[in-house]
C-alpha cells in the first residue's frame, strides 16, 4: 500500500560512503531522453540551508526540483547528516560549522554518489544562504560538479540573517533605545563601506570561502547567483554580506573565463518562497540550464517554435 | 566539532525508519514509519501547520526517535499539499486533513501485532488530532499547545510572517495584519510563507475548533472514557513551538525534560511497561 516511488518522484537513501542521507529524487518524464550529451543527463542537487528540511521554506525546492526534472534535469533534494530526516549529530553552532566547510566533504561525496548512481554527465549544485556556502566548498572539491546555482550567498563569518529575526525582535529594534543605537551603528557601517579602498576584504570576511569562490569563478564554472531585493527598513540586503559587495569585488577581476550570471529579484524575500521568487528563479534557472547544458526538451521546444 | 568523515554507527531504530508515500484520494502523503519489533503501542504524530513545519521538524523527529527507541512504533507524515506530500495546498481544507488522519489511523490499526494507538497532535495538529479522536479514532490522545480554533493558528502565523516582510517594504507599502485578515474576509487569497491561503480555508478556520468536551474546565478524559493529556508548551519548548525570539537557531536542543514525562504518561495510562532506550 505504501510505496517509495511515484511516477516522477522517489524516496531514496544515499549511503555508499557509509553515511546515510535521506533524499527525494525527481525523475525526468518518460518522454524526455536527456540533457547534456546524447543520453547522459545533467542533474541538479539541492542542499539544506541551515536546519531547514530538504523541501526548503514554503516547499519551494519541491517546486524547483519538479520543474527542472520536467525540463530534462533529474533533481535530488538531500538532507545532510543531522538535518531533516537524516540521522546525525548537529553542531551546536551550525552557522559557524557551515562557514568552516563542515558539510563540504559530505556534500561533495553525495554529489559524486548522485552522479554515479543515476549515470549522470555531471551535477549542478543548488544552495540557498548557508546552503550556498556548502555548495561553494563542495563544488571546489568534486569534479562531478559542473555548475552552481546559489541564492543570497554571504561571505562573512558572522552571518546576519535578518529575515530570521522574529517580529518581536524587529519590533524591539524599532522601539527601544538599544535598537536605535544598533540601527545608527549600521548606518555608520554603511558609511564606512564607502570609504573602504577597492580590493580589500572587510575584517569579518570568510577568507577561506572567498578564496574558494574566486577559484570557482576564475575556473569558468557556470555559476548563477540570485539575490533578493533590498530591505527598505534596514537599508540593504548587503547587511547579510557584512556591508561589502563580495560579488562585485570578485567579478571585477574574474577574468575572461568567468561564466558568472547575477540576478537581483526585487520584491521577493530572503526565502524566495513567494510566487514572485519561485517563478523568477524557475524561469532564469531553466534558461541558464538550457544555455549551459542543453536538454532535448529545450531543443524540441525550439523546433516547435520554428 | 562534528565530523562526518567516518562510517557512522546508526542505532537500529534509525535504520528501521521507512519513508514512503501513502495513497489518499488524488494525492500521496509523505509518511515515515519508525518501525519497531513487537511494539508496545503505536503513535500517530500530527504536526503543526504548514508554515511551522520547517522550524519544528528536528524536534518533532527527535520525539519520534525517542519513542521508537522505547518500543513505541511511530508514524509521522506531511499534510496533503504540504512538504514532501503531493496534492495542491489551495484545494485543501481542515476537514480533508482530518480525513487523511483517519485513513492513516485505520492503516495503523490494520498492521500486524495489535497495539494501542495514541494520537499526538502539535499546535494545529492538535486540533486535527482532537477531531479524529472525537470521531472515535485512537485509544489515547496527547495534545501539545492545541489552539481553541484553527483561526487562531492562521492569525498568529500571519502575524509572525508579516514582521520580516515589512522590512522589505517602504513605509507607504506596509500593511498591518488586519489588512490581510480583511482581504481573506472579503474572499481574496493571501500568500503567507509560500502557501496560498484561500478564503475557503480562512472561513472554515473560524468554525473549526476543539470539541466542546476538550475545552476547559471540562474533564476530557471522563467525557471520552479514554486517556487524554493536554499540555500547553511555553517558550522554552521553541523551536518545537514558536515563541522564542530567535527560534530556528536552536538546532540541537535537549528535550528530555519534555519527552520523559510524556512518555511516562503514555506508558502508565495504557498500562505498558517502561522501556529503557
Amino acid at each position: 500500500m505504501i510505496c517509495d516511488k511515484l511516477e516522477t518522484r522517489q524516496l531514496i537513501t544515499l549511503g555508499a560512503d557509509g553515511i546515510l542521507v535521506r533524499a527525494t529524487y525527481h525523475d525526468v518524464p518518460r518522454n524526455t531522453t536527456g540533457s547534456g550529451s546524447a543520453d547522459r543527463k545533467i542533474g541538479v542537487l539541492f542542499l539544506n540551508p541551515l536546519s531547514t528540511p530538504r523541501t526548503l521554506i514554503g516547499d519551494s525546492a519541491v517546486y524547483w526540483a519538479s520543474s527542472f526534472a520536467a525540463q530534462g534535469y533529474p533533481s535530488l533534494r538531500i538532507d545532510l547528516p543531522g538535518l531533516g530526516d537524516s540521522y546525525g549529530e548537529v553542531a551546536k553552532d551550525l552557522v559557524t560549522f557551515i562557514n568552516n566547510a563542515g558539510f563540504a566533504a559530505i556534500a561533495a561525496a553525495k554529489v559524486k554518489e548522485f552522479s554515479e548512481r543515476f549515470g549522470l554527465a555531471g551535477v549542478v549544485v543548488y544552495g540557498h544562504c548557508a546552503g550556498a556556502t556548502t555548495a561553494i566548498y563542495a563544488a571546489s572539491a568534486c569534479e562531478e560538479c559542473k555548475g552552481l546555482i546559489i541564492t543570497d550567498p554571504y561571505f562573512n563569518v558572522a552571518n546576519m540573517l535578518t529575515p530570521k529575526l522574529s517580529p518581536g525582535m524587529v519590533d524591539w529594534a524599532r522601539r527601544t533605545k538599544v535598537g536605535e543605537v544598533l540601527r545608527a551603528a549600521y548606518a555608520r557601517l554603511r558609511e564606512a563601506r564607502k570609504n573602504r579602498s577597492n580590493g580589500t576584504l572587510p575584517g569579518n570576511a570568510n577568507v577561506n570561502l572567498v578564496t574558494h569562490w574566486k577559484q570557482l569563478v576564475s575556473s569558468g564554472l557556470p555559476i548563477l547567483v540570485f539575490k533578493s531585493g533590498e530591505p527598505a527598513t534596514l537599508g540593504s540586503s548587503k547587511l547579510r554580506a557584512g556591508t561589502f559587495d563580495y560579488l562585485e569585488h570578485i567579478t571585477s577581476f574574474a577574468g575572461q573565463k568567468s561564466q558568472l550570471s547575477l540576478h537581483t529579484i526585487e520584491g521577493t524575500n530572503h526565502s524566495f518562497a513567494d510566487r514572485l521568487g519561485r517563478a523568477t528563479i524557475r524561469e532564469h534557472a531553466e534558461a541558464w540550464l538550457h544555455k549551459h547544458f542543453p536538454s532535448e526538451v529545450a531543443e524540441k521546444r525550439s523546433l516547435i517554435v520554428q | 566539532m562534528v565530523e562526518f568523515t567516518q562510517v557512522q554507527q546508526y542505532p537500529e531504530s534509525v535504520l528501521a525508519e521507512r519513508a514512503g508515500y501513502f495513497p489518499v484520494p488524488g494525492a500521496h502523503l509523505y509518511t515515515v514509519l519508525h518501525e519497531v519489533e513487537a511494539p508496545l503501542a503505536r503513535v500517530l504524530l500530527i504536526g503543526p501547520f504548514a508554515s511551522e513545519r520547517h522550524t519544528s521538524y528536528r524536534s518533532w523527529l527527535q520525539w519520534a526517535r525517542y519513542l521508537a527507541a522505547r518500543r513505541i512504533e511511530v508514524v509521522r507524515f506531511d499534510y496533503r499539499g504540504v512538504g514532501e506530500s503531493t496534492g495542491v495546498f489551495t484545494d485543501m481544507s481542515f476537514r480533508s486533513w482530518v480525513d487523511d488522519i483517519e485513513r492513516l489511523s485505520a492503516w495503523l490499526r490494520e498492521r500486524e501485532e495489535n497495539a494501542p494507538l495514541i494520537m499526538h497532535g502539535l499546535e494545529m495538529g492538535g486540533l486535527l488530532a482532537a477531531k479524529a479522536f472525537h470521531n472515535g479514532e485512537a485509544d489515547a490522545l496527547v495534545l501539545w499547545s492545541a489552539p481553541v480554533n484553527a483561526n487562531k493558528v492562521l492569525r498568529s502565523t500571519l502575524q509572525r510572517w508579516i514582521g520580516p516582510q515589512q522590512l522589505l517594504k517602504r513605509e507607504e507599502d506596509r500593511r498591518p495584519p488586519s489588512h490581510y485578515f480583511r482581504l481573506l474576509d472579503e474572499g481574496q487569497s493571501v500568500e503567507v510563507d509560500g502557501y496560498e491561503w484561500t478564503p475557503e480555508l480562512w472561513r472554515e478556520s473560524l468554525s473549526f475548533g476543539l470539541p466542546g468536551a476538550m475545552v476547559p474546565p471540562n474533564d476530557t478524559a471522563a467525557s471520552y472514557r479514554r486517556p487524554v493529556r493536554i499540555v500547553q508548551l511555553g517558550k522554552s519548548a521553541a523551536p518545537l513551538v514558536l515563541g522564542g525570539l530567535l527560534h530556528g537557531f536552536e538546532e540541537s536542543k535537549d528535550f528530555s525534560w519534555l519527552f520523559a514525562p510524556n512518555y511516562e504518561w503514555i506508558a502508565s495510562s495504557l498500562g505498558i511497561p517502561l522501556e529503557a532506550a
